[in-house]
């Protein structure tokens, strides 16, 4: 009997602000505290709140039947804490119910897993004690950032107790099969969902393209697409960002409808079900081992890391922020490796891109710089400042040109996570990270 | 300029894309495109056509394929108003014969090449049709820009029918070729010159099993083609389209352009090849205008060919640039970072906001040295302000610059910056851009508003031009990005430019300048 998983990323990196040269030595806040508030309230308004009020609805409606997996990353939880606080709120109440189910990943949605594996397990803990402090859950599925995946990474994972993980369900690794089976990872500790990446991209890219000849998608006829693979498919594997809805596809192109309709077509069938990941792993074993010849990843049509590392300034930037990482570290300033780590997030390496820059694509779209050039400009910029905070001497001075509110200051330091009472709708701010506990420094403010 | 005047161009290439070798296909596909829009009609002209190319945009032709189309079957007999082929065609009997084994051994390989891949069984008992593919793989693959090692190696494997390096550079079905007795060192000058003329011994072009029978070959092919077409002018791309350029140029009494995209020399050093020199040399002599892709070439032409610079236009086309680039980096000692500014000093250039941006600049690179270059009323202030700055060890004022002084300041630049307040479009950003130099431009430039891959500023934000003129000289990430994703963007905006020039000699060829 057949099911499909519904998987969706929930994310916002902390954007860099416009800092030039000038500044190093001088000015040590880099991020754009106006811009990423701005980002948060926006999403929060056009999806994240409808779309967990929506989600909702439907797991009451179908009394059960009705599952999700999310996996939140720590920035994103930050920043919702900071700016909006009602959807980690609203997030509680779908953990709550019992039918959602949360990934682990790495809290600053990093490449840590290719550039730092130290540095990779250490952002994954973070994020599994944020995952119990703010929901009470111990996920045991892992989704790396951006999907990216290779046999090294699961080797890594499953090291680290998981007891399955999300993969991109490429085309040349699959290499004929399905992507609509539980496969084993190559050492074969690990189960893997692998994205159906055309049933997929259907809703997160195609929606709302009137070129398609598809369009309009009704969730009538995609339950259709969807109980045509029965009798091949023990899985259907849905993963996208949840920002696809409302946010890249607006609420006018009839997303939430879409959504809203999609379990009852779905569930129509007799036959089908709907699971979340590790119900999945537990009810299908897997058909094969799948070793990975490549790294993969959900993005472009490359699904592979290009867009975070194709051009000689993103391996640049890259290189210099995963070199400083032991410097950070050796240091014991729990602030700065806290906003050291915030310029791990991969955006910012995406943001980079020149794969068709000019042509008002995606990667332009997701952008808040007016070039990759300015992108990366700035953020060298802001990490020459960090290098040179590093190589000061100890101790560092505190306070630098920053509000004095001790209270507000540090339930907005950045590396702080709001902790609320497990199923209580009530947010306490306090601080996760032990090693972001003590600092005042302003320069490390997030909010 | 006579935008409205339109031209019938006779344009003799040697490939075409998606079949090309080197650059020169894609400089001609460039070129032509652009010249197209500005009212010049353009027959091209390559040895060979694949049926994949595209060129909507003119008349691509192969004489190939229009012999056959011409007649035929009556193809060495008489014709029916009693004229022999070799009036018709204009060839003495002997060019008859040659013409005739060359196309059957064409037709030939046509009918080998749809049968399969038979070459090597064919190779005892038919040896003419080996020889047939013999020729039309030199076609395709011999080409002036192959890289220069692989050229000169290649064309010395041909002399000395090296069949061990044919094998690697051209595949397991490469043939063995027989060396050309024309192109002997001892008497190649003089036989290229012959040649050229068309008055070679046997006063019949001598049809060789290399390169040069090719060149003769395709020359002699064109003459009977182009003789039922009426073009203004002929304007050939190097030196093997040369020799055909002549003949056309004489048949119908028009002016001939050659267009130098490279020359032996550049290509092959010290290992020129004397028979290429020579046909370069008689195709430049020959033509009533010369077309160089730069300064730099303009200059070698003239020395090594004494063309005088009056018959020599300067055309960039950007494609090209970067061997200019490289010669003239090559030449600079000076490793010091360095800034350029050039343009009218004037107020329209923003020239005061370069200065005030490199007093910051050297605050955080002090090695940087910044070149302003031109003239204009506002100079002798600026001059004063440099001083004032405290920053004159930095900054140098070479004045009006032009030629190839040009070319040296936009090759040996790190970032060319445009800070005008005022600009209509700023074709220098371009310019600068063609010699693989990052720019920074003011938003209030019309370039600013097609060119994705430069970086932006508001001409009176003086902090951000500074900072971003040192993150290019401290990134060198940063630039070279820049460089790969400009380098296509403007060979797109700048054939426009080169094509309006291009234009501009062909009238003065018309006028006889």
């Amino acid at each position: 009997m057949p099911s499909v998983c519904f998987y969706f990323e929930v994310h916002q990196p902390y954007r860099v602000r416009p800092y030039d040269v000038f500044q190093i030595g001088r000015d040590h806040q880099y991020l754009d505290e106006k811009l990423n508030a701005e980002v948060m309230q926006k999403v929060a308004r056009k999806c994240y709140l409808p779309a967990n009020q929506l989600m909702l609805d439907l797991i009451d409606r179908y009394e059960g039947r009705f599952k999700v997996a999310y996996s939140l990353t720590g920035v994103g939880l930050e920043q919702m804490h900071s700016y909006a606080p009602e959807v980690i709120e609203s997030f509680q109440r779908l953990v709550a119910t019992g039918c959602v189910e949360l990934l682990a990943e790495t809290y600053h949605h990093s490449l840590a897993s290719i550039y730092d594996l130290a540095e990779f397990r250490e952002q994954v803990a973070i994020h599994g004690r944020l995952m119990r402090s703010l929901f009470g859950v111990k996920p045991t599925v892992f989704r790396n950032t951006e999907l990216v995946y290779n046999d090294d990474i699961a080797r890594e994972v499953a090291k680290l107790g998981y007891l399955g993980m999300l993969a991109e369900g490429a085309d040349d690794v699959l290499a004929g099969r399905s992507p609509n089976f539980v496969y084993r990872s190559a050492g074969g500790e690990l189960g893997l969902l692998l994205k159906n990446y055309r049933l997929s991209d259907d809703v997160a890219f195609r929606f709302s393209n009137g070129a398609w000849p598809e369009w309009p998608l009704t969730a009538d006829k995609f339950a259709r697409w969807i109980h045509g693979t029965g009798g091949d498919a023990d899985t259907i594997n849905l993963m996208m960002d949840y920002e696809t809805f409302g946010e890249h596809q607006w609420q006018e192109t009839g997303i939430f409808a879409f959504l809203e309709h999609l379990p009852g077509a779905l569930l129509e069938h007799p036959d089908w079900s709907i699971k979340t990941p590790s119900e999945t792993l537990e009810a299908y074993a897997p058909v094969e081992t799948l070793p990975y010849p490549r790294t993969t990843s959900w993005a472009d049509v490359a699904r592979d890391l290009s867009a975070w590392n194709g051009n000689e300034m993103q391996a640049r930037a890259i290189e210099r922020v995963t070199t400083l990482g032991d410097r950070i570290k050796r240091r014991k300033d729990s602030a700065m490796l806290a906003l050291w780590r915030k310029l791990t997030t991969s955006d910012h390496f995406y943001y980079m891109s020149t794969k068709w820059f000019g042509d008002g694509d995606v990667h332009a779209y997701f952008s808040p710089y007016e070039s990759p050039y300015e992108a990366f400009i700035n953020y060298m910029n802001a990490l020459t400042d960090l290098e040179k905070q590093v190589d000061k001497p100890l101790p560092v001075t505190s306070a630098r040109g920053v509000p004095t509110n001790a209270t507000i200051a540090s339930s907005r330091t950045p590396a702080s996570a709001p902790v609320p009472t497990p199923g209580s709708s009530v947010v306490v701010p306090k601080v996760v990270d032990p090693r972001a506990a003590t600092s005042k420094d302003g320069s490390v403010r997030s909010a | 300029m006579t935008e409205s005047q339109r031209y019938e161009v006779l344009m003799l290439g040697w490939e075409y894309p998606p079949h090309i070798s080197g650059g020169l296909g894609t400089a001609c596909e460039g070129l032509t495109t652009a010249l197209a829009p500005l009212g010049v009609g353009i027959d091209f002209v390559v040895p060979h056509l694949y049926g994949q190319e595209h060129a909507p945009h003119m008349r691509l032709n192969s004489p190939d394929q229009s012999l056959r189309e011409l007649d035929p079957l009556a193809w060495g007999s008489n014709y029916a108003d009693g004229a022999t082929a070799s009036d018709r065609l204009m060839v003495s009997p002997d060019g008859v014969a040659s013409l005739r084994s060359a196309l059957q051994e064409t037709l030939l390989y046509e009918t080998r090449a749809d049968g399969g891949d038979e070459n090597r069984a064919t190779q005892q008992g038919d040896n003419r049709r080996v020889r047939a593919v013999e020729h039309t793989r030199i076609q395709a693959l011999l080409s002036p820009y192959l890289r220069p090692e692989d050229y000169s190696y290649l064309l010395k494997a041909l002399e000395e029918g090296n069949d061990a390096v044919l094998h690697e550079l051209l595949g397991p079905t490469a043939m063995l070729f027989e060396p050309d007795s024309a192109s002997s060192p001892v008497d190649a000058r003089e036989r290229a010159a012959q040649i050229a003329r068309g008055d070679a011994p046997g006063s019949s072009p001598h049809y060789g099993d290399n390169l040069f029978g090719e060149v003769m070959r395709y020359a002699e092919r064109v003459a009977v083609w182009a003789r039922h077409k009426r073009p203004q002018v002929v304007h050939a791309h190097d030196w093997m389209t040369f020799p055909a350029a002549t003949r056309v140029a004489e048949l119908h009494g028009i002016p001939m352009i050659a267009h130098v995209h490279s020359l032996e020399q550049d290509r092959s050093g010290d290992g020129a090849n004397e028979t290429i020199v020579g046909l370069e040399g008689a195709g430049l002599r020959a033509a009533d205008r010369v077309i160089a892709v730069s300064h730099y070439t303009a200059r070698m032409i003239n020395q090594q060919h004494g063309i005088p610079f009056e018959r020599i236009d300067v055309v960039h086309n950007g494609a090209y640039a970067r061997k200019t680039v490289s010669a003239y980096r090559s030449e600079s000692a000076d490793d010091r970072p360095m800034v350029l500014f050039l343009g009218r000093v004037t107020y329209q250039k923003g020239p005061d906001y370069f200065v005030e941006a490199a007093a910051k600049v050297l605050q955080v690179v002090p090695e940087a040295s910044f070149v302003m270059a031109g003239n204009g009323d506002m100079l002798p202030r600026l001059k004063d302000r440099v001083r004032e700055l405290g920053i004159e060890s930095s900054f140098s004022f070479p004045g009006f610059v032009r030629g190839a002084d040009v070319e040296r300041l936009f090759s040996t630049a790190d970032v060319y910056v445009m800070p005008s307040v005022s600009e209509p479009f700023g074709i220098s950003a371009l310019e600068a851009m063609s010699y693989e130099t990052p720019v920074v431009l003011s938003r209030q430039s019309g370039a600013s508003e097609i060119l994705h891959h430069a970086l932006k500023v508001d001409f009176w934000d003086v902090n951000k031009l500074a900072g971003q003129i040192v993150a290019i000289l401290r990134y060198p990430e940063l630039r070279s990005s820049i460089v790969d994703m400009a380098r296509e963007e403007v060979r797109r905006v700048h054939w426009e430019a080169a094509a309006a020039k291009v234009k501009q000699a062909y009238e003065r060829a018309l006028k006889g300048d």
